[in-house]
Order: structure tokens, then C-alpha cells, then sequence
């Protein structure tokens, strides 16, 4: 088993006016390569902080964080990053929101880099849409382009932090699916971030439960059900089964 | 079929009656104006009001004309213009400068955050007598009259607007290597360009409201020293047709910052 994503004794310690909080405490574990792996624990377990250690937006008090046998950097350019909302920013269109990447990094010129971000569009069903400005796509169109917008950097790890949440159901339920889709068409690993026991079991190979704070591993589970989406996967006679164990593992 | 001539119908009818509404509001904007204006001047003729206080419309209308046939009403509304024109533009950029300054460097703004604080309540009349001693009186005085007034709230406005700028968009930029720089022009900027729009609309009133108090002070032309004039001399009749003139250049300014309003909505 190839070690994609290995925590090696991470321990993180963080400051506040009344006192030194403990955060993190020596956690282990390691993600496989294109493997979907989220983080769930009780809230305020330090699940983000997990995620900016990882981004390299913060540094580890102790132990390390490695990515393919290398440490993080800060703004490691490996790692792409998913946020609660889309974040589009509404005086651009569809098309410079996605190249936002590039001409920060002056790659815009770059026809290589150009034609992956049309060649993304087209095969996403946003090619359309390239010339409208965010406020005219649905919520679901909109999450669609943020995880475009992050995959046009072509990063080897994608960090979803809670990237659902501010949807309605319906389009939660859809949105997973072509997040999800996407993430596996890319063969990207990514590691997930929520609170939704469901959301994590239907889009994971892998869940690693958080205790609470000073937050270690508690448990890790491997999941396999018999679908190919998170929708279907939710059908799936073992989900309930699993639902219970993590949701006992989290009280 | 049927329900969609339907909906049509009712749609026209929708439309008819919006626009029916505004005709109202229209026609009753105009009453308002011609009503204010007719009672004034009968009152004036009738004698229940003093024209020599309280002037009429005719009597400024006949003002306006004569200032103009001598020329020295465009002399004074060109250097009144001249000053609130200038005064805007300094203030915003000027002000617009400081807030980039303020938003880049946090420990420069937890430092000059109580000055600022009392610089915003300061009334800046106040440093008239100072302004005059330091740049002289007349047009100079003015506009730098006019750019403290402006200045102020343009900078606190802006500053505002750069900072509560949504944080994880800042974190989005970071992470894809933004520097500062970048993150200043692709999102700081444009992110708060709807807030720069309200701080043009404020400095039109408030550049006027700078002009006039400078001219009030020191000054040998324009529209607030023709109002001071005019008061002095007990001609009323001179003093309300420049409040007219000055009501119509101050509405055209704000009208012209519309446009741009609405271009930044669309955008």
C-alpha cells in the first residue's frame, strides 16, 4: 500500500488570550492514492485545523504532515483547497473565475494550462456557461465551477472543507454526485471534511473519526458499498450499519 | 393555449398598471414644484409675504437673468464648480490612497485608528482660520476646505469596505499564491467597488457642502460668496437664485455618478 497522504505524530498546540489549547494529540494515518478519505468528529474536535495543517496554512507544533514521501509546504501548489461556500467572485465570468488560478501564478498565457481549463468546461457541462457571470448559475452550477476553478491548477491532493454545507438538500444530494464524479474521473485523492455522518459514508473509501478535543484517531473504518455514486451508494443495505457504528463512535 | 393568453393578459395589465403609477407619481412630483412655487409668488404679490425677505420666483428668475447679462454669473458658478470638482477628485483619490495604505499595513491601522476616529468627528470648520493662514485665502483655501471634508469619510468608507472583505476569499487567494498585491487588485478592489459608488454619492453632497464653507469664509468669487454677498446687502432676491443655481449643479453632479452606479450593478 502506497502511503499517498501519511500524519506522522502530528501534534498541534494553538494560543488564545486565556490559555494554550491542545488541539491535536499524535495523530496517525495515512491515505492511498486516488482514495476519498474524510475526516468526521464531534464539533470543535479541531477537524479544521486538520485541514489548514494540511493546506500548510498552519504548521505543525510536533510530527508531520506528508505528501507523496514530502513534506507540506506553506501554499504547497499540490494541494488544492474546496471551501464551505464557492467563493465566485461575481464581477467575473464563468471563464476568469476558472483561470483565477493561472494569472495568479502567470500561467494565463499558457496554452497548455488554457486548453485543460476548456477541456474541463466542455467535459463538465459548463462550456455553455463560460461567458455568464455567477449570480447566473444555480447553487449547484456554481460549486461545480469552485471545484473547476481549484482542479485547473492540476493539484495532486484536494482538500474539501465542508464544501455542501451551505447547499439546500436536493442539490447537496446532486452536487455530491458530480463532485464526487469529477474527484474519481480526475483521479485525484481528496480528503473531506463534515459533520454529515451520511455525506462522508456515501462519498468515502475511507473515514477516520476524530475523538474530541485534544482530538486523536479513534477509530478508522474502510468502507466498500456496491454503487458507483453517492446516491446510489446511500442505498446500499450496509449504510445503516455503518451510520450506527461511526455514530456511536462519535458519542 | 388558453392560460398562456391568459397569464399574457394579466401581464399587460401588470405593466399598464406600473406603469400608470409612475405617470402618478410623476404628475404629482410636478404639483408639488409648480404649487410650492405658484403660492410663493401670490403670496409675494398679495403682500401677505415681505418679497424684500422672502423674495418670489419671479424676482430670482429676473436675478439669474440679470447676473447673467453681466456675465458674473458664470464667473462665480465656473469657481464654485472649479472648487468642488477639484476638492471631489483630490479627496477621493487622495482618500482612496490612505485606505489602500490603512488596509495593507494592520499595525498602521491599529495606530491610526483613535485619530482617525477623532478626525471623523472633528467639525473641520473649525480649521478654517488655520487653512487660511497656511495656503491664503480664496480658491485655495476652498478646496482644501473641501478635500478635509471629503477626505475623512471616504477614508474610514473605504477602509471598511477593503476589510470586511469575506476572509476565506482571501484564504481562496492565498492558497492558489496570491501575493499582496494581487489580492489587493483581483479581489480587495473590485470587491468594494459598489461601496466606492455610495462614497462618490456622499462626496457629491459633501464636496458642495466643503465649497460653500470655504467660500463662506475667505473668498472674492463664487456661488457661497455671491449667497454671503448677497445677504450682506439684504438683496434676498440674489441669495435664492444662487441656492437654485447651486440646487442644480449639485442634482446634475449626483446624476452624473448614476450611470456609473448603475454600469457597477449590471457588472
Amino acid at each position: 500500500m502506497e502511503k499517498f497522504l501519511q500524519y506522522r505524530n502530528l501534534s498541534y498546540y494553538y494560543q488564545t488570550k486565556e490559555s494554550k489549547i491542545h488541539a491535536l494529540d499524535n495523530v496517525n494515518f495515512f491515505v492511498e492514492k486516488k482514495n476519498f478519505a474524510s475526516i468526521v468528529g464531534p464539533s470543535g474536535c479541531g477537524k479544521t485545523t486538520m485541514l489548514s495543517l494540511t493546506a500548510g496554512l498552519l504548521e505543525p507544533t510536533s510530527g508531520e504532515i506528508l505528501l507523496e514521501g514530502k513534506k507540506i509546504e506553506k501554499n504547497d501548489s499540490r494541494i488544492g483547497y474546496m471551501f464551505q461556500r464557492d467563493h465566485l467572485f461575481e464581477w467575473r465570468s464563468i471563464w476568469q473565475n476558472i483561470i483565477l488560478g493561472l494569472e495568479l501564478q502567470k500561467k494565463h498565457k499558457d496554452e497548455k494550462a488554457l486548453s485543460f481549463a476548456d477541456e474541463l468546461l466542455k467535459k463538465y457541462d459548463l462550456y455553455n456557461f463560460k461567458n455568464k457571470k455567477p449570480r447566473q448559475l444555480s447553487g449547484g452550477m456554481r460549486q461545480r465551477v469552485a471545484l473547476i476553478r481549484t482542479l485547473v491548477l492540476n493539484p495532486s491532493l484536494l482538500l474539501l472543507d465542508e464544501p455542501f454545507s451551505a447547499l439546500d438538500f436536493q442539490t447537496r444530494l446532486k452536487v455530491c454526485d458530480d463532485v464526487y464524479e469529477i474527484i474519481k474521473s480526475e483521479e485525484k485523492t481528496a480528503l473531506l471534511v463534515t459533520h454529515d455522518i451520511s455525506e462522508a459514508l456515501s462519498m468515502s473509501d475511507q473515514i477516520i473519526i476524530l475523538s474530541s478535543r485534544p482530538a486523536t484517531v479513534k477509530k478508522e473504518i474502510k468502507i466498500d458499498f456496491e454503487g458507483s455514486t453517492p446516491l446510489k451508494k446511500r442505498e446500499d443495505k450496509n449504510f445503516g450499519k455503518y451510520f450506527e457504528s461511526i455514530w456511536r463512535n462519535l458519542s | 393555449m388558453k392560460p398562456k393568453m391568459n397569464y399574457s393578459k394579466a401581464h399587460a395589465k401588470y405593466i399598464k398598471k406600473l406603469k400608470k403609477e409612475k405617470i402618478i407619481i410623476k404628475f404629482w412630483q410636478v404639483i408639488v414644484i409648480v404649487g410650492f412655487l405658484g403660492l410663493w409668488q401670490i403670496l409675494a404679490d398679495t403682500g401677505a409675504i415681505d418679497p424684500f425677505f422672502f423674495s418670489s420666483p419671479s424676482r430670482i428668475f429676473n436675478s439669474i437673468i440679470e447676473l447673467g447679462q453681466s456675465g458674473t454669473l458664470f464667473y462665480h458658478i465656473w469657481t464654485s464648480l472649479y472648487e468642488t470638482i477639484l476638492g471631489f477628485i483630490l479627496a477621493t483619490i487622495i482618500g482612496v490612497l490612505i485606505a489602500i495604505a490603512l488596509w495593507w499595513s494592520e499595525r498602521l491601522r491599529k495606530v491610526m485608528e483613535p485619530y482617525l476616529i477623532i478626525l471623523n468627528s472633528l467639525p473641520k470648520i473649525a480649521l478654517g482660520p488655520m487653512i487660511i493662514l497656511w495656503v491664503g485665502s480664496g480658491t485655495k483655501a476652498t478646496i482644501v476646505m473641501c478635500v478635509l471634508i471629503c477626505i475623512v469619510i471616504t477614508i474610514i468608507s473605504m477602509l471598511n469596505a477593503f476589510i470586511s472583505c469575506d476572509s476565506d476569499k482571501v484564504l481562496l487567494m492565498k492558497s492558489m499564491h496570491a501575493n499582496k498585491l494581487q489580492i489587493l487588485f483581483k479581489l480587495i478592489l473590485p470587491n468594494a467597488l459598489p461601496d466606492f459608488v455610495s462614497v462618490l454619492k456622499i462626496n457629491v453632497g459633501m464636496s458642495w457642502v466643503g465649497t460653500i464653507m470655504g467660500e463662506y469664509l475667505s473668498s472674492k468669487a463664487g456661488l457661497g460668496y455671491l449667497i454671503n454677498y448677497g445677504s450682506q446687502m439684504l438683496q434676498l432676491d440674489i441669495v435664492m437664485a444662487s441656492i437654485v443655481i447651486l440646487c442644480l449643479l449639485a442634482g446634475g453632479m449626483y446624476g452624473l455618478v448614476v450611470p456609473f452606479e448603475k454600469k457597477c450593478k449590471r457588472n
